[in-house]
């Protein structure tokens, strides 16, 4: 699919996006109690910014639109780029804080895991770069813990 | 300010200034990390600290922040922040042509000229200016907030529609929890953990911190080869002739460019440097590696700190996203910035003036000290320095209230922060939406209740009107130059 076309879904995508914000909001608003002790009232705010939000989307709509019928913008160079290594990242960390929330994982056992993993996702997978990662997290999480439970009283995990 | 200066030189408040420049300089000159993630994963640390402390790291960690740019733009053609870019059209044909050492003496000396001249205008135009904005009443609050957002969002890079946007989602993201007018929950839909909102830090951290570690996990660039400076950095006395005048007009355009909300470093740096080069006898000579560039660059890029300074501890208006996470800082201590900071919290106003100083010359004995050793650190391997981040960004997000929840919330505006970006909704205007919204509400409801609904009153209010005719004005130029630039090309 050529940038430019991805580019007018993209937009077309955020205005739908933050039209189902605006819309939530006005849901929101509408629990929300009538003024009485001052002009404006709790619901206002929410009302004027999902008003704002929706004309918003409606001129970036249109203007994705109509720059897809007018003559296509260069798109711009991009560095070189591997999307599955943020992707893997995110899901390391999406299982890291899980395993520390709801599996009461200790901190200094997930967090060694969760540096190797990470770390592996952003480098070349071999053995020594996997020795390294656990090192370092292993490090990392007994500084962290040290400090935290030393200076600030808290312990996760 | 002699009391402050007092303050700041007992050692615990110096270390944590020497700590927070240090580490701002390494991860300035690191391409991809910049004084804001810095700052935003800083920040639930400073939770724990003494005010003072907690400010004097923070400060250190901005100046040197910014500063530390310049060593990478110099000698890699890859500017630390987005404020060296400028840097990067004479110190890298410098540094190419074996006078590396030369442009960093000369971008570091620069540096600190841009700090301390603008430090002058800050600390000579605060305290006056405070006691100016305490005439202030809601109207010209909200008024204030409002122009500082649109003006934000007008200069974001990219549609004005979409910077509007990011500010309007910013605000949006605020609202959720006990609205304090009637102590009624909004927006929680129901959920016990909504009640308090969305907090500061883990939005910050997530906006900031995660989705950026996120894109450059992405990036597919292999880890940098350096080749750090053999000599000793040379400046001679003749510089003051060579480039005085050039450093002072350049620390006062970076210093008023600063004061501006959204208009950043690389902004100023920007047109200093062409302001220099449309002055200078020689302009063929700018690209090519010509001194003044370096020099014009790096005065206005840190000169614009001091003025970004400005309206925060005055007024409490952050100009960009930094000082947005600075009124947190002061925010999380319980501490309003604004004009009452002077009256209420004086070592606090007259300490981050203090410290805004120090700094600037912290930055100089480190750099000119250990600029050989930072362009080495700056050589760790990217995958090392991102998984410790995020290891940092979860510990940080937890240590504010001991709740994973707010873990949650730091990796759901990574997520989102991520997406605005690709969207190419500016993030800046969001972040600041989201930090002074509450402000803006309270400042509007504050103000129809003063003038039982009548919004004409903004008419009787001079200063309340200045700044809603100038928001106008803001918003409608783009439009206004727009024509003016298709008249001419007609």
């Amino acid at each position: 699919m050529p940038e430019f076309s991805r580019r007018t879904l993209g937009d077309l995508a955020l205005c739908a996006l933050v039209i189902a914000g605006s819309i939530v909001l006005f849901i929101g608003a509408s629990t929300l109690p009538p003024p009485r002790f001052e002009p404006l009232g709790s619901a206002a705010v929410p009302r004027i910014l999902g008003g704002i939000l929706i004309v918003l989307s409606v001129i970036v709509a249109v203007q994705a639109v109509v720059a897809r019928n007018s003559e296509s913008e260069p798109s711009p160079e991009r560095p070189a780029a591997i999307p599955y290594r943020g992707t893997m990242v995110l899901i390391a960390l999406v299982v890291y804080v899980g395993a520390l929330d709801f599996g009461r994982v200790p901190f200094n056992v997930a967090t060694p895991l969760f540096v190797l993993a990470s770390g592996l996702a952003m480098s070349r997978l071999t053995f020594r770069h996997a020795l390294f990662f656990a090192a370092l997290g292993l490090g990392v999480a007994l500084l962290l813990d040290w400090i935290l439970s030393t200076f600030l009283f808290i312990r996760i995990g | 300010m002699i009391d402050a200066f007092i303050l700041l030189f007992q050692w615990q408040n110096l270390a944590f200034l020497v700590l927070g420049t240090g580490l701002g300089i390494v991860i300035g000159a690191i391409p991809g990390l910049t004084a804001t993630m810095l700052i935003a994963l800083t920040l639930p640390l400073t939770f724990h600290m003494d005010p003072v402390s907690a400010v004097t790291l923070l400060i250190g960690e901005y100046v040197g922040g910014i500063s530390g740019g310049l060593i990478t733009a110099i000698l890699l053609r890859m500017p630390g922040t987005p404020a060296s870019i400028v840097t990067t059209f004479d110190g890298y044909p410098m540094a190419q042509s074996g006078r590396a050492e030369r442009a960093l003496a000369l971008g570091i000396m620069a540096s600190v000229v841009g700090g301390v001249i603008s430090w002058m205008f800050l600390a000579s135009m605060s305290p006056s200016l405070a006691r100016f904005a305490l005439k202030f009443g809601p109207w010209e609050y909200f008024t204030l907030v409002l122009m500082a957002l649109v003006m934000l969002a007008v200069l974001a890079q990219g549609s004005l529609a979409k910077g509007l946007m990011g500010a309007a989602l910013g605000m949006a993201f605020a609202l959720p929890g006990i609205d304090s007018s009637i102590g009624q929950a909004r927006l929680t839909f129901g959920s016990s953990t909504l009640l308090s909102g969305f907090g500061l830090l883990p939005v910050l951290i997530g906006a900031f911190a995660i989705s950026q570690v996120l894109r450059d996990s992405n990036s597919a660039a292999t880890d940098l080869k350096i080749d750090p400076p053999k000599k000793r950095l040379p400046v001679y006395w003749s510089d003051i002739r060579t480039h005085g005048a050039n450093m002072l007009r350049s620390s006062v355009i970076g210093t008023w460019i600063g004061l501006l909300p959204g208009i950043g470093g690389n902004i100023a740096a920007l047109v200093s440097y062409s302001t220099t080069k449309q002055l200078s006898r020689e302009p063929e000579k700018f690209g090519t590696g010509y001194e003044p560039g370096v020099v014009s660059a790096e005065t206005a890029n840190n000169a614009s700190i001091g003025g970004a300074l400005i309206p925060l501890i005055t007024m409490g208006i952050p100009g960009s996203v930094t000082e947005a996470i600075l009124i947190g800082a002061l925010t999380i201590h319980n501490l309003q910035p604004g004009p009452l900071l002077f009256q209420n919290a004086p070592e606090i106003a007259y300490g981050i003036i203090a410290a805004y100083l120090v700094a600037n010359i912290i930055m100089l004995l480190m750099m000119w000290g250990a600029v050989k050793w930072i362009a080495r650190v700056v050589q760790i391997p990217r995958s090392t320095l991102l998984s410790i981040i995020l290891v940092f960004c979860v510990t940080g997000s937890y240590a504010v209230n001991s709740s994973f929840a707010d873990v949650w919330v730091m990796i759901a505006f990574g997520v989102i922060g991520l997406g605005l970006e690709a969207a190419r909704v500016p993030l800046g205007p969001f972040v600041i939406g989201f930090v002074l919204s509450p402000i803006a509400e309270e400042q509007l409801r504050a103000s129809l209740m003063m003038s039982d609904g009548d919004v004409t009153e903004i008419l009787g209010r001079p200063w309340a009107l200045f700044f809603l005719v100038l928001c106008v004005l803001t918003l409608i130029w783009p439009v206004i130059a727009a024509r003016i630039g298709k008249r001419n090309t007609a």
